[in-house]
Formats: C-alpha cells, structure tokens, sequence
C-alpha cells in the first residue's frame, strides 16, 4: 500500500525546546494510525504541521503526495481535520454549520442541501437538524464537528483527541464511527491518550515523547518487539494443577499466577494469569492441548493491559 | 456520500451583485447570523428612534426662536436639520463600525472557530472581506434608512441634491474605513480586546485627536502667518491645513459645508495668498474620500497577508 502520510525528519523549535524532533513516519493509505504520547509529547504540533497550520523549522511533510509546505491548498483539499479543543458559532443551525463549512470547501450550491443530509445521517444528527449548535451536548458537537471534516469527502481524516472529555457512550460511537469511516475507505490519523481506543482500533501505532517517534509499527509488531511474552488469562473450573503441569511442559510458559486462593471466581471458576512467549499458533496449542487433556476450559482471552505495558516500555515519562 | 468525487472549484461567473455577495460563505454567515431573531430589528429601531428625536429637537429648537415655515428662515432651519442628522450619523459611524468589526477575525480565534476555517479551501481574502462586507452592509443599512429623516429638510428647502450625494459618500467611505481598521487590527491582535482599544484609539485620534491638533497648531502657524511669510511657506501652511482638514471626517462635512455656503462650489476654488496671488484649493472631501478609500484598500490588503500568513 502507498504512503498516504508521510514526514521526513520534520523538526519543529521554539526557541531552545524542540517540541517535534526529527520524527520520520509514514502512514499507509486505509490505516487507522494512532498517534500515543503523554502531555507535550509534540502530537498536536506534528498535527498542526500536517494541516498545514504551522510551519516546519526543517524537514518534510507531505499528504497524499503533497508537499505541506509548498502545495498547502492541495493537502488542505485532502484532509479533514479536527482540532483538540473547537468552537462552535452561536448563533448557527447544525445544517448551516455543515452548509457553510460545505461551502467553506467548494462544494457547489446544489451539492449542499443532500450532503448535509447524509452527513447528519451519518452521525447520527438527523433529529437535531434545526437545532443551534450551541445547544448540542459535548458528544453531539465532536460527532457534528467529525461530520464537518466529511463534507469536501477528503482521503484523510486528521483527528486530535477526538474522544477526549467525552462519557463513556460518546467515546464508544467517536470509536465506531471511526471504524465506519475507515470502512468508507478513510485514512484515519488520530491522537489519543486512551489507549483502550488504540487496542480496539488501529492497525498502526505511533508512540511519540518529549518531540520524538520512539516507537512505530502494528499493535502485534510492537507487543512482540516491547513485551518479550503475553499475558494470557485462562479460566478453567478445575483440575488446575494438571493444568499448571501441561502450561510447564510447553516450554514457551515463563510465569503461572493464580490469584486467590482456590475457587476464585464465580461458581468455582479459577483463572490463571500465564506470561507466555509464543505466537499465535503456540496460543491455539496450548489451548488444543489444555482441552485434548480433558482440563475444563470455560475461558481464554490475552490481556489488554498489553498495550499500556507497550507504552509504558517505550516512554520514559519525559515531557518535552 | 464516498462515492462522490472531491469537488471541483465553484465555476466562476459574473452573477447579480446579490449573487457575487452571498457567493462567499462568511458573507452569508455573517449576514444570517446578524438579521436573525429581533436583535438586528431592535438596533434599528433604536437608531431611527434616537435620529428622529434628535431631528424633532433640532427643528423644535430652532422653531421656537424664529418663524420657519417657508422662505429663507425655512432654509436655514432646512439646512440645520440636514447637517444635524448627517453629524450625528457621521459621529455614529465612526463609533459603530469599529464595533461591528474589531473582532471579526480575533472572535474566530477566541471561539476556537479560527483554525477550522484556515484548514478549508476558503481563501484569506474571502475570510476577511466576508467580515468586512457584512458589516459594511448592516451600516449602509442603518445610513439608508435614515435617508428619509434626512429629507425632511428638503421640505425646507436649503439643501442642495450636490449636498446630499456628498453626505453620503462621506458617510459610506467612513462607513467602509473605520470598519476596515476595525478588521485589520483584529487580524493582527489575538484578542477583540487588544484589536478593540486599538480601533477606537483610531477613531478617537481621526475625530477628536485631530481636531485637537489643529487647535494646537493654529496660534502657531498664525503667528506666521500675520507676520508675512513667504508665499511658499503661505502656500505650504494653508496646504497643510488643509490636508488635516480633509482627513478627519467631521471637519472634513464642515468644511466643505462651509466653502458650498461660502464659495458656492463642490469642487474647486481659489483664495488670496497676503501677496494678492490666488492659490487653488479643492474641497475636503475631494481628498477625504479617495485618501480613506486607499486606506482601506491598503489595511484591507494587510489583513489577507495577516491572515493568510502561517505561524512559525
């Protein structure tokens, strides 16, 4: 797949700090690349450059084969984007926010009125058509706003923080309008703190601190480069002795905990935390062979803590 | 919604003026936003209220010292009338354009709404003359619907239709001005706060501040000026004078009232130099209008390159 997004030791000082060093990433077209880092890691400036808001002190960037720099119009045509923290007009409908931003990006007067229609239906905003904007609840206006970066169909979606200050609800749709979006063949480059959304999502990661890309790759690439084994959690009702014995015997088991005392769950369910160093074939034999020994396996499942583990490997708590 | 291809630029043509104004979206926007509900109606109304009184008062005024139903008395009163409407809408222009427009640009910044609009296609220069021409628009809205109170004193008589033309222009170039200084020092403040103490900095200097230093500067040029100087020197102080004059916008109406009354001419005239040698002259607002139109044109051009400037 071609490089969608692209930087080249883009840099960017103020004065003596350097909030974005040298990082060089690419993000394949129909990614859904999740770009991880503490406060001031340099996130929304690596954004803001790619947005063509703010300038470089040196290197490149390009977006869908444009230069930010010398062709910003063209990369502005190819993205939507999404800032951290945005306003709303007060005194506008929600189908006059999306007709002016509609406008705002060219699309002819007679495009408008059904594009703003399939936009609402798209996020879920149909019934709040004639309603001002201002009156929209915080999850509301992030769905209206992500609807507003849809409205010139750009081949990138450029989102900074788009779940944060939200409920738990608004975050699970952000999230699942996402994967639709990606679906619809977006590639979707967002920022995030929350590393549950990145588990759930992204096929690609970037990991930035103190201004730097320490760490970049697939969620597995980078579980298996950061985290030398996995944690699997494996719940039997019994026999767990037996099972402790075969986990040994595979060789690729490193550490067994079994939390509690006995039956530790419900109706004498017992679950067992394995660190195991294989790969997926080796956690489907370990299962094979855990049932092929008649153990009575209710539940398997890998630790998603995994991720905060990866991050937490590959930054060192440095704020730039 | 997907299966459509990115849209292609707006074909360009030469449409209605009504159509070449609402094709820019913050036009539109901005003039949505500004009629809607009873806000625009209220502004409007107070206005012709407090026009009106100050009308009736003049008239009243006047009317009670003197008999003025017709004849030369009626003039005056005809002319007192018209000159007391259009110096209050000329003083109120220059306080309510800047309002209208200091946080044009700085707004968007403070609403967070700013770096939306600079990552579409819209172009600075629709950006900032979007801002511009809505307001300008809500004020030559307020400047015509006073043109009826204004032609009350044609029933006196006394007003020439050259008077009015001239009233308007000097009320619509103001208009246009001040709302342009408005927009520039939003573009170049981040806050309407800043961008506001400067543009009625502004507008307080070209209405009061000037006038002030003619008041200082006058015993001082006198003092040349009955002591014979050189007719160039003569020429050069009457010149001057002149040109501060005709770039504040109330003396400038007054002045060029004056020499209409004085030299029953619009345009051009002539005064002795203290060596009997005529010099020519021109009426204020000849300078007036074409001196604050190229500054507006000038601010206006500043404030796309501000606009469009990217941060570093």
């Amino acid at each position: 797949m071609a490089a969608i997004i692209e930087t080249r030791n883009l840099t960017k000082r103020y004065g003596k700090l350097n909030a974005v060093e040298d990082v060089t990433l690419t993000v394949e077209a129909g990614a859904i690349y999740g770009f991880v880092g503490p406060n001031g890691a340099g996130k929304t400036t690596t954004m803001r450059i790619l947005t063509t808001l703010l300038q470089p002190t040196s290197g490149h960037a390009w977006v869908a084969g444009r230069s930010v720099t010398q062709d910003p119009r063209g990369v502005r045509r190819a993205i939507g984007y999404m800032p951290d923290f945005f306003g709303v007009y007060d005194d506008m409908k929600v189908w006059e926010y999306l007709d002016f931003f509609a406008a705002c990006y060219e699309v002819p007067e007679a495009q408008r009125v059904g594009l703003v229609n399939d936009l609402l239906e798209l996020v879920d905003l149909a019934h709040r058509k004639d309603d001002f904007v201002d009156t929209l609840s915080r999850g509301m206006q992030q769905r209206l706003c992500l609807a507003r970066t849809l409205a010139h169909d750009p081949q990138v979606l450029i989102l900074d923080e788009p779940a944060s200050g939200l409920d738990p609800r608004a975050r699970v749709e952000i999230r699942e309008l996402l994967v639709e979006l990606s679906r619809l063949g977006k590639t979707i480059f967002f920022s995030t703190h929350i590393l549950a959304d990145v588990a759930e999502i992204c096929t690609e990661i970037g990991i930035v601190e103190a201004g730097r890309l320490v760490a970049h790759g697939t969620p597995e690439d980078m579980q298996r480069r950061l985290i030398p084994h996995r944690r699997i959690n494996i719940t039997l009702l019994g026999r767990v002795e037996e099972a402790k014995q075969a986990l040994q015997a595979t060789g690729l088991v490193t550490k067994v905990e079994e939390p509690g005392n006995g039956a530790n769950g419900d109706g004498g369910r017992i679950t067992l935390h394995v660190d195991f160093t294989g790969d997926d074939t080796g956690v489907a034999d370990l299962l094979s062979k855990l049932v092929t020994l008649g153990i009575p396996v209710v539940h398997l499942s890998e630790d998603t803590r995994d991720l905060e583990e990866v991050f937490m490997r590959a930054t060192k708590g440095i704020v730039s | 919604m997907t299966e459509s291809t990115a849209p292609s630029a707006a074909p360009k043509r030469l449409g209605t003026l009504r159509e070449r104004l609402l094709a820019n979206p913050v036009t539109l926007k901005e003039l949505r936003g500004r009629m809607r509900g009873t806000r625009a109606f209220v502004v409007l109304t107070v206005y012709l209220v407090l026009m009106s009184g100050f009308a009736s008062l003049l008239y009243f005024a006047y009317a009670a010292s003197t008999n003025v139903t017709s004849g030369p008395q009626g003039q005056i009163v005809g002319k007192i009338v018209f000159g007391g409407i259009v110096g209050i809408e000329l003083f109120l222009v220059c306080f309510i354009s800047p309002a209208f427009t200091a946080g044009a640009i700085s707004g968007e910044r403070e609403r967070r709404t700013y770096d939306l609009l600079r990552t579409t296609l819209l172009p600075a220069r629709s950006l900032v003359t979007g801002k511009l021409t809505s307001a300008a628009s809500f004020i030559i809205l307020l400047l015509l619907a006073a043109i009826p109170l204004q032609s009350l004193a044609f029933l006196l008589g006394g007003v020439a239709p050259e008077e009015v033309l001239i009233a308007q222009g000097i009320l619509i170039t103001t208009a246009l001005a001040f709302g342009t200084v408005g927009v520039f020092f939003s573009a170049l403040m981040r806050r309407t706060l800043g961008a506001s103490v400067l543009t009625y900095t502004f507008a307080l200097l070209s209405t009061l501040g000037l006038p002030l230093l003619l008041l200082t500067l006058v015993p001082i040029t006198s003092v040349f000026y009955y002591n014979s100087p050189e007719p160039l020197v003569e020429a050069l102080l009457i010149y001057g004078g002149g040109f501060l004059v005709a770039i504040n916008p109330i003396a400038t109406a007054v002045a060029t009232e004056v020499i209409l009354v004085q030299e029953h001419t619009a345009f051009y005239f002539t005064i002795p130099l203290n060596n009997g040698v005529t010099i020519p002259l021109i009426s204020p607002w000849l300078i007036y209008i074409p001196f604050y139109l190229l500054l507006s044109a000038v601010l206006l051009i500043l404030s796309i390159a501000i606009v469009r400037r990217v941060e570093k």
